[in-house]
């Protein structure tokens, strides 16, 4: 199907159907309520086929341009439908298991969750390693068709939730460093998982500290081969900076009008507005050339780091803007909709660290794009 | 154009740009590149790929004159001696008042003018373009902060003129639209140059025997300034595609800070040396500039921008995926 196609049928739906997929919890919703309703958006628009296009027929997908995935993200966000950051996960675990997992297991697996019947997770952070990934520790060690992974990760979105996680072990030695890294599947209800959630400023147990003990995991559960796990781990970052990140520029261009509308006259400063919407602007005109480049078969690389960039900058000057045009509501509102607003604005905090701190993206850009050269 | 078309087409400008010096000499060879039959054909490639070269080869012609009047819907030579508005200003650089006509903008680049201008006159009831006698006018060759620029500021009061066109309602503004994109494409060509400037003076320069672009504080600064040029850069491309006035204004507002936060980033990078005139950078900074002025400055579009959207409470809508 082409994009034009798929934007007025999809549109038409949506709209037929707004009331099933609009969640009746409202703007105050607890975590486990977000997560109910995004299993039940990710169903219907997979039984209906939305969610299958854009992805390869062999893992249940209906084929199509990846602009399709681009688009249903961007409309369900506009709409308010789902909430972007964990709506999109999908965009970067499914990719991972496509390009590393058998094609059995992917084919099995791949489907479960793209129509929501399941929850994955990304292990990859550690307590000694945040930004230098490549450091680190969480061991697997190999015994005949099984793996025994014992270690521990941290900052890992929706452990709580989830069914499967795909995590970074090292099999290597100690200093083997980026090489000795290996990608495993891990069924999340092995035993001698354990997982503890973490209370995050903005309110809600996003992410969770997980513990393996002796957890074994099948040989045929690697993603990739031995020693390859840094590659699967590169290979999913440029995901994460190109069609989720559509869908976050969606979702930002969707908060600043509700902002607009929000603000009590006078406010807000008019260049103060005008530069944000500058922002927003700039990052949805990146993004969309990067998913052009996607579209195109292009292989993405470091240059999505200037994406990152923008759209950490321009969340954060968003809720900048939230914090002056409706201050009061913010600091002192009990309603659902201010702490709508509250909750935003705190996570927004978190937008030049997860997923590569600004820090990181500027050392890949000022390395990799500028040629600067080591930094020793 | 496509692909190959587009890239020869790219290179001969590049190769009149760097054997030239000045204005003038890159005037005579847009002529015989066929620059002004590809403005009519492809005016994207035409204006975005000349703009940009000429920022990033610092250099400089008449084209933009040409860019508003194709915009305007006139043609060469007309548009030769078109006179653009006055620096930080967008309106048309003549205003009729009970038929006396006064004009205050630029010229585009300084040459012995002859005979006639053109001036777009808002009559108070729409737009009209007016010949005017170059006699009848007060020129003033600027030296201000970019004397090699060659822009000459054109002043006069109830000057005699011919009126010989009126501009449908909405004209001025459109051609207003495609002169900025051609001069967010010099901010950006003109970033490039001080970048690349940087960059190498950066890998060059050693201090605690290593070359300073390998601590993190200079990095940082040069990862920001291409940070904020491709943000300009896909911002002008978005503004093509969809074509709206108002993008074209978001797109330079982007360009002109964009490059004002580069030519900061930068000259901290080179230090010294991006002080001195011995160096080439002071030109770009000159440029940044001078060019942030032309057809409304970052500031006021932003500003400017802002109050729309607090009026009408309503973001404008986005070219669609």
């Amino acid at each position: 199907m082409e994009l034009d196609e798929f934007r007025s049928s999809l549109d038409t739906w949506l709209d037929r159907h707004d009331e099933t997929l609009r969640a009746t919890h409202g703007a105050g919703a607890t975590l486990d309520d977000q997560l109910a309703h995004l299993s039940l958006v990710k169903r219907l628009t997979y039984e209906a086929g939305w969610m299958r296009f854009g992805w390869p027929e062999r893992v249940g997908g209906l084929g199509g341009s990846p602009l399709l995935r681009a688009y249903l993200g961007e409309a369900l966000t506009s709409r308010d439908l789902v909430e972007p950051g964990i709506y999109s996960m999908t965009e970067v675990l499914a990719p991972t298991m496509i390009d590393f997992a058998r094609p059995e297991l992917a084919a099995v697996m791949v489907p479960r969750l793209l129509s929501g019947a399941e929850t994955w997770c990304q292990g990859f952070s550690e307590p000694g390693t945040g930004s230098n990934l490549a450091a680190l520790t969480c061991r697997a060690t190999r015994d005949g068709d099984a793996w025994h992974v014992t270690g521990q990760k941290v900052w890992t979105s929706l452990a709580q939730y989830a069914d499967r996680c795909v995590l970074l072990t090292r099999t290597g030695s100690v200093d083997s460093a980026h090489r000795g890294i290996t990608a495993l599947f891990v069924d999340m209800d092995s035993p001698g998982i354990v997982v503890r959630p973490i209370e995050t400023m903005h309110g809600a147990p996003e992410f969770s500290e997980v513990f393996f003990d002796d957890v074994v995991v099948r040989v045929d559960r690697t993603l990739g081969h031995e020693g390859q796990g840094w590659a699967v781990a590169m290979d999913l970052l440029p995901y994460e900076r190109s069609t989720a990140l559509w869908h976050r520029a969606a979702y930002l261009y969707a908060r600043l009008q509700s902002l607009l509308h929000a603000a009590p006259p006078d406010s807000l400063d008019p260049v103060a507005v005008g530069e944000v919407a500058q922002l927003v602007f700039a990052l949805r005109a990146r993004s969309r050339a990067t998913q052009h480049r996607v579209a195109a078969g292009e292989h993405l690389g470091p240059e999505t780091s200037i994406d990152k960039v923008l759209v950490a900058t321009a969340e954060q000057a968003v809720f900048d803007l939230v914090a002056d045009g409706l201050g009061p509501d913010v600091a002192m509102g009990d309603d659902p909709t201010s702490a709508r607003w509250r909750r935003e604005l705190l996570y927004s905090r978190a937008a030049t660290i997860y997923g590569g701190t600004a820090e990181i993206q500027r050392n890949i850009i000022a390395r990799r794009l500028l040629d600067l050269g080591s930094e020793r | 154009m496509e692909g190959t078309e587009r890239e020869l087409f790219a290179r001969s400008l590049r190769h009149a740009l760097e054997s030239g010096r000045g204005g003038d000499v890159l005037d005579g060879s847009l002529g015989g590149l066929g620059w002004h039959e590809a403005l009519v054909e492809d005016p994207r490639t035409a204006v975005s790929v000349l703009f940009e070269l000429q920022g990033a080869a610092g250099a400089h012609s008449s084209a933009l004159p040409a860019v508003l009047g194709y915009g305007l819907g006139m043609a060469p030579p007309a548009t030769a001696g078109l006179v653009l508005p006055r620096p930080g200003h967008a309106g048309p650089p003549g205003t009729v008042d009970r038929g006396r006509l006064t004009v205050h903008g630029l010229a585009g680049t300084v040459r012995e003018r002859e005979g006639t201008v053109v001036v777009v006159a808002g009559t108070g009831d729409g737009d009209a373009v007016a010949d005017v006698s170059v006699d009848d006018l007060d020129l003033r060759k600027i030296d201000g902060l970019a004397p090699h620029l060659g822009l000459v500021e054109v002043v006069g009061t109830d000057v005699p003129y011919t009126v010989w066109d009126e501009l449908p309602d909405g004209r001025w503004e459109r051609g207003v639209a495609l002169a900025r994109l051609a001069v967010g494409h010099q901010l950006v060509g003109t970033s490039r140059r001080m970048l690349e400037l940087a960059r190498r003076h950066a890998l060059e320069r050693i201090q605690f025997d290593r070359p300073i672009g390998s601590f993190q504080a200079v990095r940082h600064r040069l990862a920001d300034a291409l940070i904020a040029i491709e943000g300009a850069d896909a911002a002008l491309q978005s503004a093509w595609d969809d074509g709206s006035i108002e993008s074209a204004a978001v797109a330079k507002a982007l360009a002109g800070r964009g490059a004002r936060t580069t030519a900061r980033h930068c000259q901290q990078v080179l230090a010294g040396i991006g002080f001195t005139t011995e160096h080439p950078f002071h030109c770009s900074l000159r440029d940044t500039l001078v060019l942030d002025q032309l057809f409304g400055t970052a500031n006021s579009l932003t500003r400017e921008f802002g109050r729309r959207l607090l009026a009408t409470r309503q973001l404008p809508p986005l070219p669609p995926l």
